[in-house]
């Protein structure tokens, strides 16, 4: 599904990161809302099926929290406050996995290069957003190697437990020998030269993004005074 | 041109030299190949060549080494010569033109001229993520070309490729020789390394 046209990148960023900010700050009905929002724009932009995914990643830590704070004697705090710090958490994560699931990450980076983010930054930033696919695409090969050698990674938990440690060697080694090679490609294609970069396509933010940008900060100083002034 | 006199190096952490008393001299408009057995040294030579040993590597220099004018290098593994930063094949072509500052205007001048080198303006708008591996090796040496490099070095650049796109390396090799570009070329195929002036034993 086509994205609907949307805001600048760094619109977005300022939007998710103050929303996250007052989400961490906050909590509770602030953080409720924020979450609520974050997944109604999520299916209005056709991103509901990640979300959920996120969304699930969070269950071990729900459920680690509320054994701990619910049940156990010694937690003593309630389900209640388990609750409240889910949400908050929710709140607080939720709008950046929107954003990363929904900008492509090199549009972000040109937007923070003309913005006067220098080149490196946004090459650490977009290959740490970047790394964990291709973490993931080097395991599958890693484990259909390991399998084509006799290495048993399905069927039981125990089982595929076991499998995992003769998988971890060849995945770290042979990511630290991409760096190298990756460090070599990018050098020969003139990323270490000094000088401005080409943008090939700004991108262009209409003049109220702006404003926005700017109420937004404007929102998220006011949210961390009001946060601490009222403690 | 790229000349090399009585050149040695060894890796960072090393003892022993990985290539001694060498010395290879291409000129503009030259293809020289580098014919060797495995671990003879011919990667080792290539990135000496291409400048990036030891200023990228690390490690020690032995000898003279001159480059004249921009070089660039094509390795045999093509996945870890994207960028992993471009969403498209013409992004990724544009890139290392985007590095060099150059106007938008040239970059899509030479980009669109790369891309149609080599035979590959149908993958303009795909993803790099999701090429074979023969797809992205001519990607890359697109990238390259876009650079418009003085000398162009090459480490094995058909390993991974199926006939018809070494045939597209053939010809483009023989066409950048002509263009008087100073081309190396390490291999172990002989109908390639059969296109080349003269071929150096390692």
């Amino acid at each position: 599904m086509a994205l609907p046209k949307g805001p600048a990148p760094l619109t977005a960023l300022a939007l998710a990161l103050t929303a996250a900010l007052i989400g961490a700050l906050w909590g509770g009905w602030a953080a409720l809302a924020i979450s609520l929002a974050v997944v109604a724009a999520a299916i209005v932009l056709g991103r509901l099926k990640p979300m959920g995914l996120i969304l699930l990643s969070l269950l071990p830590l729900a459920l680690s929290s509320l054994l701990i704070n619910a049940l156990l004697p010694a937690g003593g705090a309630g389900a209640s406050t388990a609750i409240l710090a889910l949400v908050r958490l929710a709140g607080a994560t939720l709008p950046l996995s929107l954003l990363f699931l929904a900008v492509p990450a090199d549009r972000l980076l040109a937007d923070l290069e003309g913005h006067g983010l220098g080149r490196r930054p946004a090459f650490v930033l977009a290959a740490s957003l970047g790394s964990v696919s291709r973490a993931r695409g080097r395991a599958v090969h890693v484990i259909e190697a390991q399998r084509a050698r006799g290495l048993d990674t399905e069927g039981s938990w125990w089982r595929r437990a076991r499998g995992v440690l003769p998988l971890v060697s060849p995945l770290v080694l042979g990511s630290l020998a991409e760096v190298e090679e990756r460090a070599l490609a990018l050098e020969v294609r003139a990323f270490n030269r000094s000088g401005p970069r080409t943008v090939l396509e700004p991108p262009v933010a209409a003049a109220w993004e702006g404003v926005l940008r700017w109420s937004l900060l404007a929102a998220a100083a006011a949210a961390v005074v009001l946060r601490f002034a009222g403690r | 041109m790229i000349q090399l006199l009585d050149v040695a190096y060894r890796y960072p952490g090393e003892r022993e030299w990985a290539i001694r008393e060498t010395s290879l001299a291409v000129k503009a408009g030259e293809l020289v190949g580098i014919r060797g057995a495995n671990e003879s040294g011919k990667t080792t030579l290539c990135l000496v060549a291409a400048g990036l040993a030891p200023r990228v590597l690390g490690g020690e220099l032995r000898g003279s080494v001159e480059l004249a004018g921009l070089s660039a290098i094509l390795f045999d593994n093509p996945e870890t010569q994207l960028s992993g930063l471009c969403r498209t094949v013409y992004e990724e072509v544009a890139f290392g033109p985007c590095n060099l500052g150059l106007a938008r205007q040239e970059v899509h001048l030479r980009t669109a001229a790369a891309l149609e080198r080599m035979g590959i303006g149908q993958l303009a708008g795909k993803s790099p993520e999701r090429l074979s591996a023969g797809q992205t090796q001519l990607v890359v040496l697109a990238g390259l070309m876009a650079l418009q490099p003085d000398a162009l070095i090459l480490d094995e650049p058909v390993s991974r490729l199926d006939p018809d796109g070494a045939d597209v390396i053939a010809g483009v090799l023989l066409g950048l020789a002509d263009s008087g570009k100073a081309v190396l070329l390490a291999e172990h195929d002989e109908a390639l390394l059969s296109l080349c002036g003269r071929v150096v034993e390692l």
